[in-house]
């Protein structure tokens, strides 16, 4: 990693590589593991197994071993969910949005960006099983007839958010599976041991890339990323009427969809970029993933964290504007109360560090922009922190004003949920291509004999 | 595809490829174009129509906006609790549900639809594939009865295939 001494406007090195170069570099991420490989899992196992014993011991003790408490009802875990589908929305706007823009700095990263979607989203549907503190009544919120003829509030967005991650979760997934499939084929044909042939085999679903196929495929994953896009406003929407629908100060907000949804996308490609980097370095991608694919994800970062900044500052305007003391107070609290640290945090990772990135030699510095990227996790979760734990720790009357204790238990589960994570990404990058190799290849110009 | 035998041609250069399908169809010949990737002058050379995918993403998709809409009615109906003041079929509210089963069922039945039309799963390998057509090679595979098998082959090879192979069975 280091500057990069030339930029381009255009993925140049694809028109110089060959179809076999672009297989070859891929299908290499798949070799047997290294001792690097083995470092990285054991140490996501072992947050994970922080994080399961954390969850075991709040199973059988109950929720007083976290910090949950009046009158911060909502704390670490609900953080954490936002957090992980915030990040889940910036794989499916990088795979589905901008495969409808015909945007070329997406093809190389957007399957990465799409299992770690899938992924974020399996770690976000872990927390509201966790925050409800008995799992095993989660299915209550599901409409089943039962012998107390209930059913759910379907007015509560705690219910829209039931629908709306299981659908981006079920549908993310099979965008993600369909686009695998040809480069699951790809694999399938190179692989050079029996599991691997058997796994690929099965897994590629007799994929031969026929004429016929290719027509459907294209057809089908037009229709999916037709489909994802509106998933990617709508689904964080939802998780931001969560706040927005209740009358707490600072989150009664009209403000809340477009600044959770530009918020999502911003820590999504805050985590792409954190990805790619190292994955770039290891497996030397730099072939595939060049300066022209990191100004693309750059522009998004800069754009994004234009909006959230706007966002901040419309609260803050809109809650002096209002003249509503309550509303005013909140956001003096968030400055200079309790939590102004978190506050001062958010606000130098997502608004004044982003900035810098308008300097070109910083921003085609490989390293600088891998340290931005861990910046931008760090601002984005402390924004979810922001929100959550300085509204409910100051509502209405002075009465109602408290504080919160953070337990190791939520410590545990934090971490683990980060081993959850990273524990799928080791395995899908073994195992499964990480690059398009067929959209990569679709980029290429085709060989042709009589070149007019 | 008819005939009793596949004639199999494997291309570097696509021209040649999209030359020879020419000739194939000019001829009424059965074929199949494998490629590494999707591209369009195969497409239209090969299958210029629109695909039906499209209709199961429709029917899926109105399914879907019904059993979301019909789901959240239905039920607030049977247990009429008001809440918050709203209506018991508080329309705004539910359009949340309506909208996200819709893509729901229009992206499973998508799904199914490339199932449906890819013949996926497909478990035993096609008389003539080739795991180069996979990597870097396009491939032409043209079904031919006894009789004309020496055609399809001089064709194929006049037309810049690097090597012709004939196989049994279609």
């Amino acid at each position: 990693m280091g500057n990069v001494q030339s930029h381009s406007d255009k993925p140049h090195s694809e028109k110089e590589i060959s179809y076999a170069r672009v297989t070859e570099l891929v299908l290499n991420m798949l070799k047997p593991p290294g001792a690097g490989w083995y470092a990285l899992f054991f140490t996501c196992m072992s947050a994970f197994l922080w994080g399961a014993v954390s969850w075991t011991i709040q199973i059988l003790d109950g929720l007083i071993v976290s910090g949950l408490s009046h009158p911060i009802g909502w704390g670490v875990y609900i953080t954490n969910f936002v957090f992980w589908v915030g990040i889940a929305h910036s794989g499916t706007l990088i795979s589905a949005v901008l495969f409808l823009f015909r945007a070329k700095f997406r093809m190389p990263i957007y399957r990465l960006s799409e299992a770690m979607t899938v992924f974020a989203v399996l770690t976000a549907g872990l927390f509201p099983l966790i925050h409800v503190g008995r799992p095993w009544f989660a299915y209550w919120l599901l409409p089943y007839p039962n012998e107390r003829a209930l059913w759910p509030n379907f007015r509560s967005p705690l219910l829209w958010d039931v629908f709306a991650v299981s659908t981006y979760l079920t549908v993310s997934t099979t965008f993600f599976i369909v686009g695998l499939i040809p480069d699951i084929a790809v694999a399938r044909d190179k692989a050079k041991t029996k599991f691997r042939k058997m796994l690929y085999s099965l897994t590629a679903l007799g994929w031969t890339g026929s004429n016929s196929q290719w027509k459907h495929y294209m057809s089908a994953y037009l229709f999916f990323a037709a489909l994802a896009t509106p998933l990617v406003v709508s689904v964080h929407s939802v998780v931001s009427w969560d706040f927005a629908v209740a009358l707490v100060p600072g989150w009664h907000a009209t403000i809340f969809p477009p600044y959770f949804v530009a918020g999502a996308i911003f820590s999504g490609v805050g985590m792409v970029l954190t990805l790619i980097i190292p994955l770039r370095k290891v497996f030397h991608l730099e072939e595939l993933i060049t300066p022209f694919h990191f100004d693309g994800m750059v522009k998004l970062i800069l754009l994004t964290s234009g909006i959230v900044s706007y966002a901040y500052i419309t609260e803050f305007y809109v809650a002096w504007f209002s003249n509503n003391m309550f509303e005013r107070f909140q956001f003096w609290f968030r400055p200079f109360g309790d939590f102004k640290l978190a506050f001062w945090g958010m606000t130098m990772c997502n608004c004044i560090i982003p900035l810098t990135l308008w300097v070109p030699s910083l921003r085609r510095n490989i390293t600088y922009l891998f340290i931005v990227s861990l910046l931008i996790n760090v601002g984005m979760w402390l924004e979810r922190f922001n929100i959550i734990f300085t509204s409910l720790a100051r509502e209405f009357i002075p009465a109602a004003w408290g504080g919160y204790n953070f337990s190791w238990v939520e410590v545990g589960i934090t971490v683990g949920a980060f081993g959850w994570f990273g524990m799928y990404m080791c395995l899908f990058i073994k195992f499964f291509p990480a690059v398009s190799i067929v959209e990569i290849k679709e980029l290429i110009t085709p060989p042709v004999r009589k070149k007019s | 595809m008819r005939g009793n035998k596949a004639v199999v041609g494997v291309y570097t250069y696509m021209d040649d490829l999209l030359n020879t399908v020419a000739k194939m169809k000019d001829k009424g010949m059965d074929y199949v174009v494998y490629s590494p990737m999707a591209r369009h002058e195969i497409e239209s050379a090969t299958m210029p129509e629109k695909s039906n995918v499209r209709r199961f993403t429709l029917v899926g998709g109105i399914v879907g906006c019904i059993s979301g809409w019909s789901l959240a009615i239905l039920c607030s109906l049977d247990w009429p609790m008001r809440t918050g003041a709203k209506d018991i079929v508080s329309l705004p509210a539910f359009f949340v549900i309506g909208y996200e089963l819709t893509i729901l069922f229009a992206a499973l039945a998508t799904f199914l639809g490339i199932l449906h039309f890819c013949k996926l799963p497909d478990l035993f390998r096609k008389v003539g594939f080739d795991p180069r057509f996979t990597d870097d090679k396009f491939g032409l595979v043209v079904g031919a009865d006894d009789n004309e098998v020496d055609g399809v082959k001089k064709t194929l090879l006049d037309s810049g295939a690097d090597e012709v192979t004939v196989k049994d069975g279609m």
